[in-house]
């Protein structure tokens, strides 16, 4: 009898376990965003930034994560889609005397900003889904080289192509002020139940199969490329709406803001807090977002008592510069070694008999 | 204070990979002029402990090289104490010239004089180096690999060899050849571990054979046991 | 036709250093299999002390930046590769990449964001007249350069014990230790070499452009990883190739695309790359579909 309870126990763990890291990240942003709402303005604002490289990361985990490939490009598609909702928010008689040299038809595109963040995530993900049944061939540094080439050619395309955008040196201004903190946070949410509810999915778990041994997954019948399009597509679209997204916080558009530097970033955020979870994602961007905010306060000066203790200009990147080189030797796996966030009451990380482990 | 014996000793070897262990304490001991054959089954940690002896892979228990101990050295520090390892599939350097790989095998040797005896020895006992010298080490023939890859390892003048499957993929002249200067080497006075999987062949070369038998030695042999089928089938199979 | 003759000229030297730039990256890699995104940084570090001590005079000033390259490609290796000898050749790009960040970062705080200059090499920056086609006097040395520079590399690996150990420890890390070699002397002279290379490439491009800034080696260095790994990050002979094709490629492009496509030439070279990685993810230069050891 009371084997039969206890694996009934058993199993409500093991059901239970995931939808808890999945409610506990969740209620982490919540928490995070409410707290910081009543701050002052212009921390909300880093806020609404740090949310949509939340997002970014998301998307990148659900890339990197199952399949282990490495992707510097993602940040490609985060691009398309601010472009995309950059040229169909604003007004069209802007775009007329300032973005002169487009098409004509981009003159007349309009849509409402919220239709607009979903086109550019389509878009987003056609680029994706264009790109990757050659990319996804590829493996560990020739995936990273070809990905950073496509950052490449997308970033160029955008900064000189005026056909579809502002001269070089230009920037794409005037894109409305339509988006809250609120909101923002609510875009966030779903990103992360989208990313959960991929992990679930037939071809994420296929892909992880194909993670810990490429050869055995082959040999399985598994077609890896396929699932790997997938997963690539998906997460485009995610990036895509990221990018949507950062267009409407930003309000303004070059190019060169969604290139390297951003690339740096976000893969920073991930590496911190683990590439191989969820959980890893969120919570490497959220201390890095809060370790970054941290650091804008130092440079201006934080009282303590009677003293003021500042940093000077310039150190703050390069603190965070060492934060991931410190832990990519030190502690490669992240914050969060790869795993979820677990159900408390499980006494270790054990697997349960029979059961299949959920996370990895 | 232990006396300087020219020799091999290894005492509790234990070598394990992410938890899984290959070797469970193995006792063995290789004086100058033996030879000591090392014979067992696919996964029975014969190449585990060749590899825990250099240093290359994490182990404990006690390894002496001619009397001195070699823990926590790493594998390039270890074959400065007099000992060279055959590796298993030879793995020479198959772009580079016969003469370059044995050049190669001078890095380790401890003395910096005798070099060109050494090479003489060498070409005497492999008289196809000598004449394919300029090649690169990648056209011959793996019969000729592998009497390069003993060379090279000679060329360091170590006291004691370690050999893993020697005679893998060689035709039966090509093993005579290698285990006849195998021979030679051991009358010189060095110390000869041979790790195989050709049990009757080395049982009958080695003045003593060890059976290892999942990670550890379960059996003794001599040379007399070569031609006992029953003590061959309990060593692989009991 | 003269033209055309400029443009080649121009072209091999542009080759010439992207692919001396990726043949340092290719060295390091072939023994620790890192693609180091920081030797951009050591780059313009060597530029930077050309810069500031030209003026104490050019035997000065290029040893100086030798010094400087090696010194900083040796400490990069102390204290950050070093310590990652387990990690994937992804991590420890996605590392080069932190540190390259990181180096940047540090150059704006000590040297400001503004660019340095100074006349480097100034008696280097004409033409002459070569049976009547005009060419750049610095294109000619480059060239002189780079095939001097390779052909002491070569003699060196090919003739020096410690040349003969780095290529047996770049074809089989496991069994060069396995036979002696010092993996600590083989990886420190890996670096080593790459940071006398580097100094090169910074020599010829501070005298290009006369002009330093933090991210002087930025450009240079995505091109030369990208060209090492198209023509086979694996083997010193294709990284050599790989990169001299795509500087000879993007120099080409830059001397003929037409006024309204040569902002896109950079768009065409990673284009261009991902098309070779697409047929020839190994590299052009390894035969068949080699197995990538990455």
């Amino acid at each position: 009898m009371s084997e039969i309870l206890s694996k009934s126990k058993a199993s409500l763990r093991w059901r239970l376990g995931p939808l808890w890291s999945l409610a506990s990240l969740l209620l982490l942003v919540y928490l995070v965003t409410l707290a910081n709402s009543f701050m002052g303005e212009s921390l909300q604002v880093q806020l609404q930034f740090a949310l949509v490289n939340l997002i970014i990361v998301v998307a990148l985990q659900m890339f990197i994560g199952t399949t282990g490939v490495l992707s510097f490009g993602h940040i490609a598609f985060v691009a398309v889609g601010a472009w995309t909702v950059g040229l169909l928010t604003i007004e069209p008689d802007l775009k007329r005397s300032l973005l002169s040299d487009m098409f004509p038809f981009l003159f007349d595109v309009q849509a409402p900003w919220l239709v607009a963040v979903f086109i550019g995530g389509l878009v987003g993900g056609l680029l994706a889904l264009i790109v990757s049944p050659f990319l996804m061939r590829l493996n560990g540094l020739q995936a990273g080289i070809a990905t950073f080439a496509l950052l490449g050619v997308v970033t160029q395309v955008l900064t000189y192509w005026s056909s579809i955008g502002p001269r070089s040196g230009q920037s794409m201004v005037g894109i409305p002020d339509v988006l809250n903190l609120q909101t923002t946070m609510f875009f966030a949410l779903g990103a992360i139940v989208i990313a959960w509810l991929f992990q679930r999915t037939r071809p994420a778990r296929l892909l992880r199969a194909a993670r810990e041994d490429g050869i055995a997954a082959a040999a399985s019948g598994i077609n890896v490329v396929s699932q790997r399009i997938i997963a690539f597509t998906i997460s485009g679209i995610v990036a895509g709406v990221a990018g949507g997204l950062f267009a409407l916080t930003n309000r303004v558009l070059q190019a060169q803001q969604l290139g390297i530097e951003l690339t740096f970033i976000t893969l920073a955020m991930l590496v911190l807090g683990g590439m191989l979870s969820l959980s890893g994602a969120v919570i490497g961007a959220l201390v890095f977002s809060v370790i970054d905010v941290g650091l804008v306060q130092l440079q201006a000066g934080v009282d303590i008592g009677s003293f003021v203790v500042s940093i000077p200009q310039g150190v703050r990147p390069i603190i965070l510069g060492l934060i991931l080189v410190g832990f990519l030797i030190f502690r490669p796996s992240g914050l969060t070694g790869g795993r979820e966030i677990v159900w408390p009451f499980r006494s270790q990380r054990q697997a349960l008999p029979g059961v299949p482990p959920e996370n990895e | 204070m232990p006396t300087h014996e020219i020799g091999l000793q290894v005492e509790n070897l234990c070598v394990s990979y992410q938890g899984v262990p290959a070797v469970r304490g193995v006792d063995l001991e290789v004086k100058a002029g033996e030879a000591i054959g090392l014979i067992g089954p696919n996964g029975a940690g014969k190449s585990s402990t060749l590899l825990g002896i250099m240093g290359a892979t994490a182990r404990t228990g006690t390894v002496r090289i001619n009397g001195i101990d070699v823990a926590g050295l790493p594998p390039e520090k270890v074959v400065r104490q007099g000992v060279a390892l055959v590796p298993e599939g030879r793995h020479i350097f198959s772009e580079l010239s016969v003469l370059n790989n044995l050049k190669l095998g001078l890095v380790g040797r401890r003395e910096k004089t005798g070099i060109p005896e050494a090479f003489a020895e060498v070409f005497t006992l492999f008289p196809i180096l000598e004449e394919f010298q300029g090649r690169k080490a990648g056209l011959l023939s793996g019969g000729q690999q592998q009497q390069l890859a003993i060379a090279r390892s000679l060329m360091a003048n170590p006291d004691i060899i370690l050999l893993d499957e020697p005679s893998l993929g060689l035709s039966p002249t090509a093993v005579d050849t290698v285990f006849e200067a195998l021979d030679v080497v051991r009358k010189a006075g060095k110390a000869v571990l041979i790790v195989e999987q050709r049990a009757e062949f080395t049982i009958a070369f080695s003045d003593k054979t060890f059976v290892l038998h999942d990670g550890l030695i379960t059996l003794t042999l001599g040379p007399s046991d070569a031609n006992n089928v029953d003590v061959l089938t309990e060593a692989y199979f009991g | 036709m003269n033209q055309f003759i400029q443009s080649l000229v121009d072209a091999i030297s542009g080759g010439a250093i992207l692919g001396l730039a990726a043949l340092s990256i290719g060295l390091v890699f072939g023994v620790i299999r890192l693609a180091n995104f920081a030797q951009g940084e050591i780059i313009t570090a060597a530029a930077y002390t050309l810069i500031f001590t030209w003026q104490l005079g050019w035997f000065i000033s290029i040893p100086l930046s030798i010094v400087v390259a090696v010194a900083l490609s040796l400490l990069m290796e102390f204290t950050v590769f070093s310590r990652m000898r387990t990690a994937t050749p992804a991590t420890l790009l996605i590392a080069s990449f932190g540190l390259s960040f990181l180096l940047q970062r540090v150059y704006e705080m000590l040297f400001t964001n503004t660019v340095q200059t100074a006349p480097v090499g100034s008696a280097l920056a004409q033409s002459i007249d070569v049976g009547g086609v005009r060419i750049q006097m610095l294109s000619v040395v480059t060239i002189i350069l780079a095939g001097s520079l390779l052909y002491g590399l070569t003699l060196f690996l090919a003739k020096s014990s410690l040349g003969l150990q780095l290529q047996a420890a770049a074809a089989d890390f496991q069994t060069a230790r396995l036979i002696g070699i010092s993996a600590s002397r083989v990886i420190g002279l890996s670096f080593a070499l790459s940071g006398v290379l580097a100094a090169a490439v910074a020599f010829v491009s501070t005298v290009q452009t006369g002009a330093v800034g933090p991210s002087f080696g930025v450009p240079i260095v995505i091109l030369a990883l990208v060209g090492a790994v198209i023509g086979g990050i694996d083997k010193l002979s294709g990284a050599l190739a790989g990169g001299f094709l795509v500087g000879f490629a993007t120099s080409m492009l830059a001397s003929w695309l037409p006024q309204d496509f040569s902002n896109f030439r950079d768009a065409y070279v990673f284009g261009l790359v991902i098309l070779v990685l697409l047929f020839r993810p190994s590299g052009l230069l390894i035969r068949g579909r080699g197995v990538a050891r990455t």
